[in-house]
């Protein structure tokens, strides 16, 4: 288990834009993704969201691919996320046999189920409506992504939720450190759909308002939607290949609190093990701890047990610490790897985002970076990402320099 | 030092008597197109008012979870790894139908809650309180291989000791009739449940050894069968059903091995679905434990000796293939 695991490549899309150059520019500026619904066929359009701001024919159009245009959404923005990652990684056709690709996501192809859902039930009968039926499972969108993306030697799917794409990372890390495999483009990616718009209502967890997290008088999540991928890549391959490396994915650790299918324990257990064990693994105490990107949903119930369980291991001396999602909405199955690529932006950069619209802590010691702050050096940050179910995941990634000083 | 992993308990529900290894001497022959499974009795493995609140595929689940872990050397599993094609799929289609009929009002939280994939992994820790590693894989026919290859994988680096791993999907009336469709190359759909013990350690209860589980994307056919080549003395257990489609692939692959491997078959008995390969490992894990071959899992003439190891060769559309290996104790 010594093998090294590097970030060798990169590539984003949200509401804060394509790319990671247009992610990095809002972030800096403070601006956020966050808005009116313009595309999801919905009629609850009272809740802001942070919706990608391309349409399905815009994409289909930019990628040159020849996808329907009346869905697929997660396949489309997929596409984009992983071309940029493998682009930015300088993976050859060569390197692409070598390397797997594990992409997270739970609703798949539901925009264009729930498009079709109501003729192929009413006619009772296998009707070509049927067809449509296909895509909407997971491992369908993931392979049409990658065949979108080049020709990799294995492909699979996690599916945990709102940590699908942080345990799609966990995977690949141990592939790589088992020597399964020596690079793996993993991630997430999940379109907005009125499966879950729907589904986050009925349990009254929307805001409508713009999101708050961390803050005193939060009132729930704004959904957002998007894709992202890292390119993992073992030492040996990396060296071999002179790849950039833009980090060390030095720790990570998948619990579970075991408490209930959609709450979180109030002593945040699963969050609190996530985070102690992905310490153990990449070897540093709390205090080496520089930023913490929480999963902050905004939720009353998230936010108050994530940050009892930061406070278990920090104290009242928490370090820097913020939620994204009060600019990309929460992204659900593609948040663990959008917030990775943030916090490797971050690393890079020397920054940390403010919590835009946060205003009173929730507890004494809980306030979170209240605005954007630049010219940091920054050595480790975690990224959590917690799913229903108690899925709990902690990413850890970790400045590189040549000289490993 | 890579650690040896084993099989050390199994069990099923499926379209056979559940929970059981009655199928090995006297199986239901299905001659129908899309047959449910046998529903377990859930006395003593389910608390009755927690059954009652529970979906099929849940039902299921637990039932499978907890009979393996009761027949098994381990009280509490490090990690709790699982495969599923298209997740808690009757409360998903109960919400999908609402929303068509009544539109986005009214639709009720408890559907959504128990609809994500993860339902299902998350039940059984949340059953067991299990804080250890807990995941989830979705992807085609190669849901459960993929949850495989993960506590295989974790066993063998001695990340764990032990992982309680499975695979479950549940085919609903309508989604049968969408499968018409969709899925043309299938001959009898069927529903699967499966769980499984994996541990490190030696036991007299262990069923066989898990050598190694690969995973393909549109694999060159010569590197497959090279690949498959390595073991000449394994028997070979494929997903064929005797529909041109879907047999096609199985049939090249095993052309261009060369030789006469010894073929065994499994859908004939246990039917298909995206879950269905968990029951090829499930009956190969049964043949190398008991050291006999039924002649209803082989296809050409039954050999009278078992075989050492079968590997298990499955594909889902072709796109996506595994390899599993299993070799006697």
């Amino acid at each position: 288990m010594s093998e090294k695991v590097f970030v060798t490549g990169a590539g984003i899309i949200s509401a804060l834009g394509n790319g990671t150059d247009a992610t990095l520019k809002a972030l800096l500026s403070g601006h956020s993704g966050i808005g009116h619904i313009r595309h999801l066929a919905t009629e609850h359009r009272e809740f802001p969201v942070g919706e990608v701001k391309l349409s399905d024919a815009e994409m289909s159009r930019m990628l040159d691919a020849h996808y329907p245009v009346d869905g697929l959404r997660t396949v489309l923005l997929g596409i984009i996320a992983a071309r940029e990652a493998v682009a930015s990684a300088a993976l050859s056709e060569a390197d692409m046999q070598r390397t797997a690709f594990i992409s997270g996501t739970t609703v798949g192809g539901m925009d264009k189920t729930e498009r079709h859902f109501k003729n192929v039930f009413d006619s009772n009968t296998a009707t070509e409506d049927s067809l449509e039926m296909k895509y909407n499972d997971c491992g369908y969108s993931t392979e049409l992504i990658a065949d979108g993306t080049g020709r990799f030697g294995m492909v699979t799917t996690t599916s945990t939720a709102c940590s699908s794409a942080a345990n799609a990372i966990i995977l690949g890390a141990g592939l790589i450190k088992s020597g399964i495999a020596d690079i793996v483009v993993a991630g997430g990616s999940e379109a907005l759909t009125k499966f879950h718009l729907n589904g986050f209502n009925t349990l009254m967890i929307l805001d409508h308002d713009r999101c708050r997290p961390f803050d005193r008088d939060r009132a729930g999540i704004n959904l957002g939607e998007g894709a992202a991928y890292i390119v993992l890549e073992s030492e040996r391959s990396a060296l071999s290949r002179g790849a950039r490396i833009m980090a060390e994915l030095s720790g990570y650790a998948n619990t579970c609190d075991a408490f209930h299918q959609t709450a979180t324990s109030d002593d945040g257990e699963g969050a609190y093990q996530a985070m102690r064990k992905a310490m153990d693994m990449a070897q540093l105490s709390p205090s080496d701890i520089d930023y913490i990107n929480a999963h902050g949903t905004g939720t009353p119930n998230n936010d108050e047990c994530e940050l009892t369980a930061m406070q278990r291991i920090w104290g009242t001396s928490l370090p820097l610490f913020s939620s994204t999602k009060s600019y990309t909405g929460h992204t659900t199955s593609a948040s663990g790897s959008i917030e990775a690529v943030i916090c490797l932006l971050a690393l890079q950069h020397g920054f940390v985002p403010g919590s835009l619209g946060w205003k009173n802590p929730i507890a004494e010691g809980g306030e979170p970076a209240a605005s954007t702050t630049t010219g940091l050096k920054l050595r480790h940050i975690i990224d959590n990402s917690f799913g229903f179910g108690g899925n709990d995941s902690s990413l850890i990634f970790s400045r590189y320099t040549e000289a490993n000083e | 030092m890579n650690k040896r992993v084993y099989i050390n308990s199994i069990a099923q529900v499926s379209c056979q008597q559940p929970l059981s290894d009655e199928w090995f001497t006297s199986p239901h022959i299905h001659s129908e197109s899309y047959v449910r499974a046998v529903e377990p009795d859930t006395n003593g493995l389910i608390v009755p008012s927690e059954a009652r609140r529970m979906s099929k595929i849940l039902k299921r689940t637990v039932c499978t979870a907890i009979t393996a872990l009761n027949n098994s050397d381990v009280q509490q599993p490090d990690a709790i790894i699982t495969g599923t094609g298209t997740g808690c799929m009757e409360n998903s289609e109960k919400f999908l139908i609402d929303m068509s009929r009544f539109g986005e009002n009214c639709l009720k939280p408890t559907l959504f809650m128990q609809s994500t994939h993860n339902t299902i992994s998350s039940l059984i820790s949340i059953i067991l309180k299990c804080h250890g590693y807990n995941n989830t894989y979705s992807h085609k026919g190669i849901s459960f291989e993929s949850a495989l290859l993960d506590a295989w994988l974790q066993i063998r680096s001695g990340a764990i000791r032990n992982a309680l791993t499975g695979s479950h999907d549940e085919v609903t009336p309508f989604m049968a009739l969408v499968m018409e469709r969709t899925h043309p190359e299938y001959r009898l759909v069927s529903e699967t449940s499966m769980s499984a013990v994996l541990t490190d350690r030696p036991s007299a209860r262990n069923l066989c050894e898990l050598t190694s589980v690969k995973l393909l994307y549109r694999p060159v056919l010569a590197v497959l069968a090279d690949r498959l080549a390595e073991d000449s003395g394994a028997a070979i257990m494929l997903g064929v059903n005797g529909k041109e489609a879907n047999d096609t692939p199985y049939l090249e692959l095993v052309e261009a091995v060369g030789g006469a491997p010894r073929l065994l078959q499994y859908k004939n008995i246990f039917g298909e679905n995206f879950s269905s390969p968990a029951m090829a490992v499930y009956a190969a894990a049964t043949i190398l434990g008991r050291g006999e071959v039924p002649a209803h899992l082989c296809l050409g003439e039954q050999p009278t000796t078992a075989p050492e190891s079968i590997t298990i060769v499955n594909h889902s559309d072709a796109t996506s293939w595994s390899v599993v290996r299993l070799k006697k104790i």
